[in-house]
């Protein structure tokens, strides 16, 4: 049986957890979304212990398409996480789908999955064609298809004019195009990518971000970690926040601040009269501390209702006769939600 | 960076049609491909070229500086001597050389955290295990077939051209070169697949290692049984040119050709099979998230 449903934003840890978007469902797994048939990563209290030493424990997760950023400092448990979606490592406890695969079957799952890991490693030698070429072949591709394949992946990270230079003579940011190139050489449906954006310069950036968008507009699963939270924060449709192996918060970064309900939201207006606008919201609860910019433009507002702040905010620029230039939430990037969350910035060590 | 557009239809997989076993067959030639080079060009491949022509170059130095008149009368009295430092050969130069080469396949590429490219590919464990050990056997036997043949040929060289043809298609030359060459390659098969094994499973190989080049050094002076817990028995018992072990040795009779042969080929299987089922059973941590 088939349902429509609406998957909520974000969640802190605690509720109920679904993250994506308009899809519809059939027996718990997204079936149809963008167009094209997807299904869901699932974490089902998957726990991971190296030895002693915890690496993630009682993640229950379920990843729809789309962009997923991992966010959490050095030893958080990220790059634990993806090694486990990807079947690199094995859960001490809990079960793993990816696609409906389990991680137990890495033939059928190593079809479906890209990873870049976060090293910058490579076989010596090697040039950025053979490379990707290479790993096409162990892939079972025929020659002629690797070769195409190859091309076709090194051309999409823009690295055609470097192919057959050797690797090791690469900058850091042509290193981390190859290894993306590699791991969409295959054209999986879930790409999983370890600070795919280390080393690249703002050009590349911007290039290879279009890249995760375009790969996630079709459907795909792009799984992106970082410890540079802002970076999440403009590219990931979806955030989890984890910190020493636990997930302490997962979904839309906006969806998370708001449930945040106990700490006020910050609101940056910037408008043609914000003395007066400050005197208005200071006649609301919900508004607990207003700040004028120096330039009497502009004014930052702290409030508990997010709601009730915009209904206001709207009733009085209509009675005031206000201009207004920007409204923005000042304070809903992750490092503000990382920061509510466990008190700290989440940069790491 | 240049704008293309990426075919999304391509696809995700080899062709369908394809069986099991021809994708198989094509990973396992994608892996030969990827690591036969490596284990020929590598630096780590520098050891075992070392390790197989050192012996060479010295034969080479005898060739050119020995003055026939003070050699044995013949070429075939002349391999007697090639037979006695054969072993050597085998204990030392292939021994340390397939045990760079094969202790290397997963190890190094953990350490060079290059191991993941290969986990991540839609292969079976066991094709990987059966690609990288063929992959250093070609690489291994290449090197010290050729080694073997070169101190072989240099050893009967200063008899003159001659009586070199004449030993080795008139004589027994041609059998006996053959039949050392196999033996090589059968040192290469066997101490490869215990290598790769300790590689697998030890952190450190080191110890194992040098435990085990003892245990094969000194195997001359084991007794009877203990010295059929090792592969140069074994290979010794298949020298074209029976050995003498030297007056400390303790004589045990000679392993049948046609034990030894299928009992080594057995050995190295076994042993793939557990390296294959470790392989199936190793995760990928390289280092702190």
């Amino acid at each position: 049986m088939t349902e429509h449903a609406t998957f909520e934003n974000v969640q802190p840890r605690g509720l109920s957890a679904h993250v994506g978007e308009t899809a519809s469902r059939v027996d718990g797994q997204v079936v149809e979304a963008h167009g094209v048939t997807t299904e869901t990563v699932v974490f089902d209290n998957v726990s991971k212990f190296y030895g002693e030493v915890l690496g993630v424990n009682r993640v229950s997760l379920t990843l729809a398409p789309g962009i997923v950023g991992l966010v959490g400092p050095n030893g958080a448990g990220k790059t634990t996480l993806m090694n486990l979606m990807t079947g690199l490592l094995r859960p001490t406890r809990g079960e793993i789908r990816v696609l409906g695969i389990p991680t137990t079957d890495p033939v059928a799952l190593c079809r479906q999955i890209g990873y870049c890991s976060q090293w910058d490693a490579f076989p010596r030698g090697m040039s950025g064609y053979k490379f990707v070429r290479g790993y096409l072949r162990v892939h079972g591709y025929a020659e002629p298809e690797a070769e195409a394949l190859a091309h076709q992946a090194i051309a999409r990270v823009g690295l055609t004019d470097a192919a057959h230079r050797r690797i090791g003579g690469y900058s850091k940011g042509m290193r981390q195009r190859i290894k993306l190139a590699q791991a969409i050489a295959h054209d999986p449906r879930v790409l999983v990518l370890d600070e795919p954006l280390n080393g690249l310069d703002p050009m590349a950036r911007a290039e290879v971000i279009e890249i995760f968008q375009s790969l996630a507009s079709t459907g795909r699963h792009v799984i992106i970690s970082s410890h540079i939270l802002h970076e999440v924060d403009m590219i990931a449709d979806q955030v989890v926040l984890l910190t020493a192996g636990y997930v302490i918060a997962e979904g839309e970064v906006g969806g998370v601040r708001s449930e945040m309900a106990e700490r006020p939201i910050q609101v940056l207006v910037r408008t043609s009269d914000a003395p007066k606008l400050a005197s208005k919201l200071f006649e609301h609860d919900h508004v607990t501390e207003v700040s004028l910019h120096d330039d009497r433009l502009g004014l930052e507002a702290r409030t508990r209702d997010a709601e009730s702040f915009y209904l206001a905010l709207n009733r009085f620029v209509v009675e005031l006769g206000l201009e207004i230039e920007t409204v923005t939430v000042a304070d809903a990037d992750v490092r503000a939600v990382y920061q509510y969350l466990i008190g700290s910035e989440g940069e790491g060590p | 960076m240049t704008t293309t557009t990426y075919d999304s239809s391509s696809t995700s997989a080899p062709k369908s049609s394809l069986n099991g076993g021809r994708i198989a067959t094509r990973q396992l030639l994608g892996i030969l491909r990827l690591e036969v080079g490596k284990n020929l060009f590598s630096p780590r491949a520098i050891a075992v070229y070392v390790l197989a022509l050192v012996p060479v170059l010295l034969t080479l130095v005898f060739a050119i500086f020995s003055d026939v008149d003070d050699l044995a009368p013949g070429p075939v009295e002349m391999i007697g001597a090639f037979g006695a430092l054969f072993p050597l050969y085998v204990r030392v130069s292939i021994f340390l050389g397939t045990l760079f080469l094969f202790m290397n396949l997963f190890r190094a590429e953990v350490l060079e955290r290059t191991l993941h490219y290969y986990f991540l590919a839609p292969v079976r464990r066991e094709v990987l295990v059966l690609g990288k050990y063929l992959s250093a056997l070609i690489a291994a036997s290449a090197v010290f077939a050729f080694g073997t043949a070169a101190i072989f040929l240099f050893m009967i060289a200063p008899y003159g051209f001659s009586a070199l043809g004449e030993y080795i298609f008139g004589g027994p030359g041609l059998r006996n070169l053959m039949g050392y060459i196999g033996v090589a390659i059968l040192g290469c098969a066997g101490y490869g697949s215990i290598f790769l094994l300790i590689g697998q499973f030890f952190r450190n190989p080191v110890i194992p290692a040098i435990a085990l080049w003892g245990w094969e050094l000194v195997n001359f002076v084991l007794p009877p049984m203990l010295k059929k817990i090792s592969v140069v028995h074994y290979l010794q018992s298949l020298y074209p040119v029976p050995v003498t072990e030297g007056p400390l040795a303790v004589i045990a009779n000679p392993t049948p050709w046609w034990i030894s042969l299928p009992g080594l080929i057995l050995l190295t299987i076994v042993v793939i099979g557990i390296a294959t089922w470790r392989a199936g059973r190793m995760e990928i941590h390289y280092g702190d998230d």
